[in-house]
């Protein structure tokens, strides 16, 4: 029309437009409502007549907005439509094919709009529309409206899988017999599928020439990673495309699990080729965190590769035997290692006592179990980790006075009881420093640094296979570090601890290189994996998946899991992503490492082939529907304000603003009421249960002996009396406790009589028992057998019964109480224990040994206080009191003071287990004063 | 373009904030202008320290006895304490009353957003400032058939619940025709928006006994400017009438003439009876025609007194 590309669906509409001149008179002459003003002199004034009664006019401007809006109404009305399609007339189906594989995401709203302005035309000329999406499933193809069509066509998205296009070829077939008179317009991304040509050569025979279009880019466009390999020290991308296109240069990006951007890289095809690869030298940290490779800018499935964990870094699991100090970090061993490979590996730190922190560990699968003076395992555990260790699993000790009190098989060498100090006040000798490593070490090439000391170690039986499990042995030749195979797995052990009591290697640089060499060794983690043993009939659920565009999103509806040695490519059940939990997943990718992309050849078909350029059509009924309304507003507007009601609207809507922040304050005022009531409800524990923590109490384990465990309450009642008499302590009323049962984290002190006749309790009380000494609670073991010890140290049936309970848990290393420990000065100065009777020992964790060069004190401690003290003195009944305050039990000995000792003793445990060291700092202050000379 | 609004019958009576604006208010009031003016114009106004003296109202003080004058006047009980003669002296009664009267009708209730404050919450303000000031000056104030003549403490308290009980006034334009006694005097606050006619009736009524008096005129600024354009429908809040007018900028002209007109009346009325006009604009602070109308009533006294 006019020359320009505008046409109208309806044109007699514009007729219409001649009103225009009919409604400009009318709305003259129609003024807007006056404004009504209330006036109080109105009544002196009543006789003054207005000198002018005619009306103003209405304003030029609402005029003109009038008849715009009439205007744009009418022509709205007659349909234009700007850059018609060029159609033909007929009123044949019209059967649209678009390819929605990943490889037509990348231009994917072009192709949209081609398939939108198709639909629309037909709708225009009143064809019926069927539309097939070739990656979706296939289905019956019904001819339908056209707004049928585009509703269906804006609920399709690219899909992230190559497409099989021949499934769709026999629904294909069946809709050109019901309409052999059916055009067909396929929206062709040119890349042959999964079928490759099946589906040109399945369609030419259906239709003739005339009746099919081919809508394509020239040269495919698409571009697509296919394949990683990640060898010789970097990580090579393989990139393919179907047929030189002209795209030949552009950015590779790698990105963390976290989608932060790692590195980018350019890469460029050859003018003629195919395929190209990059490479990305990156360091083995940063590529072992790689898990997406993408092409910047192609926003398409195919171009984006995702990196499972397979080549990944280590996890390194980490325990320690000794209690966990939080507040002196530097003492345990565990902050030295986990300083040292943070930076390579994963660090995982058990929870719990030594058993449950190896059992989750090795349930998280990592590659590397550290165990820091660790000495036995219950026989559980033990069989885990060797389980561990025999399927790939690298165990990395460390020695310390527990494992030189005791070791079980779990080591790589014999090693000796006892440990070899060097240069401590009783030895001669020096600090002894590294041997070169030898070329057989994985060691070999370190420096050595010269201030290295190993001041203790463990000895290894001098068997004849020891040096060649020896992977670094001090210049004396003794080994440091030890190795030795078991299965598939490897144990090594630093014969040193992993802090610095023993030696200042944890300090040095050196530490950092041995683990991180150690740990490389390791197996890979998924060579571990449970799941993996039994790959075959695994399976693995979906959790993150690419859409077409390359974006993560969640798995669709209609995604499956896939077995976990899952190797094919994508398809429409089996979305690219990641399967399984986030510890272990499986990648799965749009493309296999060697596959290619082919393009399509239509030369079979024989059709017209156009351009997928747009025609731009624009209809434009929208827009002057939208005009004429925003104009509607706005004389609406005007009109109110020209009949003055408008400045009313705004005090209305400023007193609703106020409504709505009152509304707003008073939710917000209501909802902490809520959340609090939720908190109370979330409080599960129970008042037995809490009331322990607010009072301190004494304990005893309710061992199933009544006759004892009556004796341990009246002691621990009698102890109770004579704490509040004497200490500035007054613990609550002394409670039993079943271990199998009760919480044991309220008390600082638990005494257990042990009852020969009893069971051993259960293993879950044991491990209870060990958390509770690892937290640094205290046990008293009293055997109650001083008066049946014979002098042949022959053990008693308790002493037995007391060894197969020790046996499952994790003991220090123990010693009669020395003179100058801090137990013997909490609150009195004593020299033994006494209880009921007196010949029994008393025996506590061995104190470390003194410090060189420090003078003699009176009192020591180590760093903590000791998590367990045996004694065999029957304590109880020597504290305990009757109802009226009567001894229930006669003291077995010639002392008349026994008595008196043995409560001394026990107030000096109970403070000792809640003090600690501090009676052994206090001692300081005499020799200070004297050495400020006062 | 001004917006107007009107206020509800319930707003027309004075509530607890407009007494204490209006006790605020008297308390800004310089008494002492109030003070100096009345001792400088006729001391026989000035009677301070009246109601200390105690119940005997008629006891002002004992002056030695002058040769020359009646032996029956010596006040011998006195004169009995020591050896000069006295003579006890009445005090001179002459305390004034001054009559409110409030215009509360429904055009009272009116405000724009140019003003300050509507009406009738400018004129009871106003009102019970006064009243406070005039009491505590040692005055009497009582309202225009409403309430006699007293002199509490508590006055602005007391006007403010006899206008809140009294809801007949609520309708009436002017005042009771009362006249009142001859050395009182009245204010009458309103917006006069009355014709001239029967203003002048009511204002002979009042002083027919020789009463001096003080129009307060108040004025919403709407009504002096008549900041109206284009096409308006005016409404009558009292009688009901409305009037259409097809272009209100001129109308407009027209009005300011004629409120113009209104006003001059007004003041030749007030000046024949020898009576005050003042024009109180609500966009004004109140304080302002306080201050005139205490200037106004001193001023008065010096003048009816030196008339007389």
């Amino acid at each position: 029309m006019l020359g320009l590309p505008l046409t109208f669906t309806v044109p007699l509409v514009l007729t219409a437009l001649a009103a225009l001149p009919a409604i400009w008179l009318l709305l003259r002459i129609t003024p807007p409502q006056p404004k009504r003003v209330d006036f109080p002199p109105l009544r002196i004034m009543a006789d003054l007549r207005p000198e002018q009664e005619m009306p103003a006019r209405t304003p030029w401007w609402l005029l003109l907005l009038r008849l715009l809006l009439a205007a744009f109404l009418i022509l709205a009305a007659s349909g234009p439509i700007w850059n018609p399609l060029a159609e033909n007339s007929s009123r044949s189906p019209l059967l649209i094919v678009l390819d929605n594989g990943f490889a037509a995401a990348h231009d994917w709203r072009e192709r949209m709009n081609l398939a939108l302005e198709r639909i629309e035309a037909a709708g225009r000329d009143g064809r019926t529309v069927a539309l097939v999406a070739t990656a979706e499933t296939p289905a019956a193809i019904e001819p339908a409206s056209p707004a049928a069509a585009l509703e269906r066509l804006r609920s399709l998205k690219p899909l992230p899988h190559l497409q099989d296009r021949q499934m769709h070829l026999e629904s294909v077939k069946r809709f050109m017999e019901a309409t052999p008179d059916a055009n067909i317009v396929w929206i062709s991304d040119g890349v042959a599928g999964v079928d490759g040509q099946g589906f040109i050569d399945g369609l030419a025979p259906m239709a003739n020439a005339q009746q099919i279009t081919v809508l394509k880019a020239e040269r495919a466009p698409a571009l697509a990673v296919a394949g990683v390999e990640n060898a010789g020290g970097q990580l090579n991308v393989r990139l393919i495309r179907p047929e030189p296109n002209g795209r030949d240069s552009g950015t590779v990006r790698v990105l963390d699990l976290k989608s932060l951007p790692l590195a980018d890289t350019r890469f460029s095809f050859e003018a003629n080729a195919t395929e190209t690869h990059v490479a990305f030298n990156l360091p083995t940290e940063i590529r072992n965190s790689i898990a997406r490779i993408e092409i910047l800018g192609e926003g398409s499935a195919g171009a984006v590769h995702l990196l499972d964990e397979r080549g990944k870094r280590r996890r390194v699991g980490l325990v320690f035997g000794g209690t966990s100090d939080q507040a002196q970090p530097l003492l345990s061993p565990l902050y030295y290692i986990e300083r040292a490979l943070a930076p390579y590996s994963e660090i995982r730190t058990g929870r719990g006592g030594v058993a449950d922190s190896v059992n989750q560990l090795i349930d998280e699968q990592v590659s590397v179990l550290v165990l820091a003076d660790v000495g036995g395992l219950d026989r559980e555990t033990l069989g885990k980790v060797t389980a561990f260790v025999e399927q790939g699993g690298m165990l990395l000790r460390f020695a310390g006075s527990r494992l030189s009190a005791g070791n079980d098989e779990l080591v790589p060498v014999r090693l000796r009881r006892g440990g070899r100090s060097l240069g401590g006040t009783l030895s001669w000798d020096t600090p002894k420093t590294f041997a070169p490593f030898t070329r057989e070490s994985p060691f070999f090439g370190l420096a050595v640094p010269e201030e290295i000391g190993i001041r203790r170690q463990i000895l290894a039986e001098p068997d004849g296979d020891l040096p060649a499990k020896t992977w670094a042995a001090l210049a004396d030749g003794t080994p440091i570090v030890t190795a030795d195979k078991r299965g598939d797995g490897m144990i090594v052990l630093f014969h040193v601890t992993a802090d610095t009591t023993w030696s200042n290697l944890p300090l040095s640089g050196l530490f950092v290189d041995m683990l991180r060499r150690t740990t490389a060794l390791a197996g890979a983690p998924n060579d571990l994996n449970a799941e993996s043993r039994n790959a075959e009939n695994a399976t693995v659920a979906p959790r993150l998946t690419l859409d077409g565009y390359g974006i993560f999103t969640q798995p669709p509806a209609n995604a499956r899991a896939v077995p976990r040695n899952y190797a094919g490519r994508a398809n429409g059940e089996h979305p690219p992503g990641f399967y399984g939990s986030v510890d272990s997943s499986l990648a799965v990718n749009a493309l296999m490492p060697d596959d290619r992309l082919a393009a399509l050849d239509f030369g079979p078909l024989n059709a017209r082939i156009a351009p997928l350029a747009n025609a731009q059509t624009v209809d434009l009924r929208m827009p002057l529907f939208m005009l004429a309304l925003l104009l509607l507003v706005a004389d609406t507007l005007a009109s109110l304000w020209l009949g003055g009601h408008l400045s009313n609207l705004t005090g209305r809507l400023r007193r609703a603003g106020a409504a709505a922040a009152i509304i707003l304050g008073a939710s917000l005022l209501l909802n902490p009421a809520s959340d609090t009531s939720a908190q109370e409800r979330r409080s599960s524990m129970t008042m037995e249960s809490s009331s322990p923590a607010l009072v301190t109490r004494l304990a005893y384990v309710i061992t199933g002996d009544s006759q004892v465990d009556e004796t341990s309450k009246a002691g621990l009642a009698g102890l109770t009396q004579v704490l509040s008499q004497r200490t500035a302590l007054s613990p609550g009323d002394p409670i039993g406790i079943d271990l199998s049962r009760d919480e044991v984290a309220f008390y600082p002190l638990i005494y257990w009589p042990i009852v020969a006749s009893r069971p051993i309790p259960s293993e879950a009380a044991i491990r209870r028992l060990d958390a509770f000494m690892k937290g640094g609670g205290t046990v008293i073991f009293d055997t109650r057998d001083a008066f049946g010890n014979r002098l042949d140290g022959a053990p008693t049936a308790e002493g037995q019964y007391l060894r197969r309970l020790l046996a499952g848990l994790d003991i220090p290393e123990i010693e009669p109480v020395p003179a100058d420990h801090v137990l013997t000065k909490t609150f009195y100065i004593l020299d033994s224990f006494p209880g009921r009777y007196a010949t029994g020992q008393t025996w506590v964790e061995v104190l470390p040994p003194q410090a060189e060069g420090e003078a003699s004190r009176p009192a020591r401690s180590g760093d903590g206080v000791s998590p367990i003290i045996i004694t065999s003195n029957d304590l109880a009944a020597a504290w305990a009191v009757g109802r009226r305050g009567e001894w229930l039990y006669p003291i077995v000995g010639s002392d008349q003071r026994q008595r008196e000792f043995s409560y001394r003793s026990g107030v000096n445990i109970v403070m000792y287990a809640l003090t600690g060291n501090y009676k052994a700092d206090q001692v300081h202050v005499p020799a200070l004063l004297e050495r400020l000379g006062q | 373009m001004a917006r107007v609004r009107v206020l509800p019958e319930s707003a027309r009576s004075p509530g607890r904030q407009e007494t204490e604006s209006a006790l605020s208010l008297a308390h800004r009031m310089p008494r002492l202008v109030l003070e100096a003016r009345r001792v400088a114009a006729n001391l026989a106004h000035g009677i301070h320290g009246r109601r200390r003296a105690g119940i005997g109202e008629t006891f002002w003080q004992f002056r030695p006895f002058v040769a020359g004058e009646a032996a029956q006047r010596i006040d011998w009980r006195r004169s009995g304490r020591d050896d000069r003669l006295y003579v006890r002296e009445r005090e001179w009664e002459t305390a004034q009353t001054v009559w409110f009267w409030i215009d509360r009708s429904a055009s009272m209730g009116y405000a724009s957003d140019l003003a300050q404050a509507s009406k009738i919450e400018r004129a009871i303000v106003l009102g019970m400032a006064l009243a406070n000031c005039f009491v505590e000056g040692g005055e009497r104030v009582g309202m225009l058939g409403l309430m006699s003549p007293r002199a509490s403490r508590r006055i602005a308290e007391t006007m403010a619940q006899t206008l809140v009980a009294d809801r007949a006034s609520l309708e009436e334009d002017l005042p009771p025709q009362a006249a009142v006694a001859p050395q009182h005097e009245a204010i009458l606050i309103s917006d006069f928006l009355s014709p001239v006619r029967d203003i002048a009736t009511m204002v002979e009524g009042i002083s027919s006994r020789g009463a001096r008096g003080h129009l307060v005129m108040i004025v919403d600024p709407v009504e002096e400017t008549f900041p109206f354009q284009g096409q308006a429908v005016l409404h009558d809040l009292e009688d009901g009438l409305s009037l259409r007018i097809g272009d209100a900028a001129s109308w407009g002209k027209a009005y300011r003439l004629r409120i113009e007109q209104h006003r001059a009346e007004l003041q030749e009325l007030a000046r024949r009876r020898g009576w005050t006009l003042t024009i109180h604009r609500t966009d004004r602070p109140a304080s302002e025609a306080a201050l005139r109308l205490m200037t106004l009533v001193a001023t008065s006294r010096g003048v009816g007194a030196g008339g007389r």
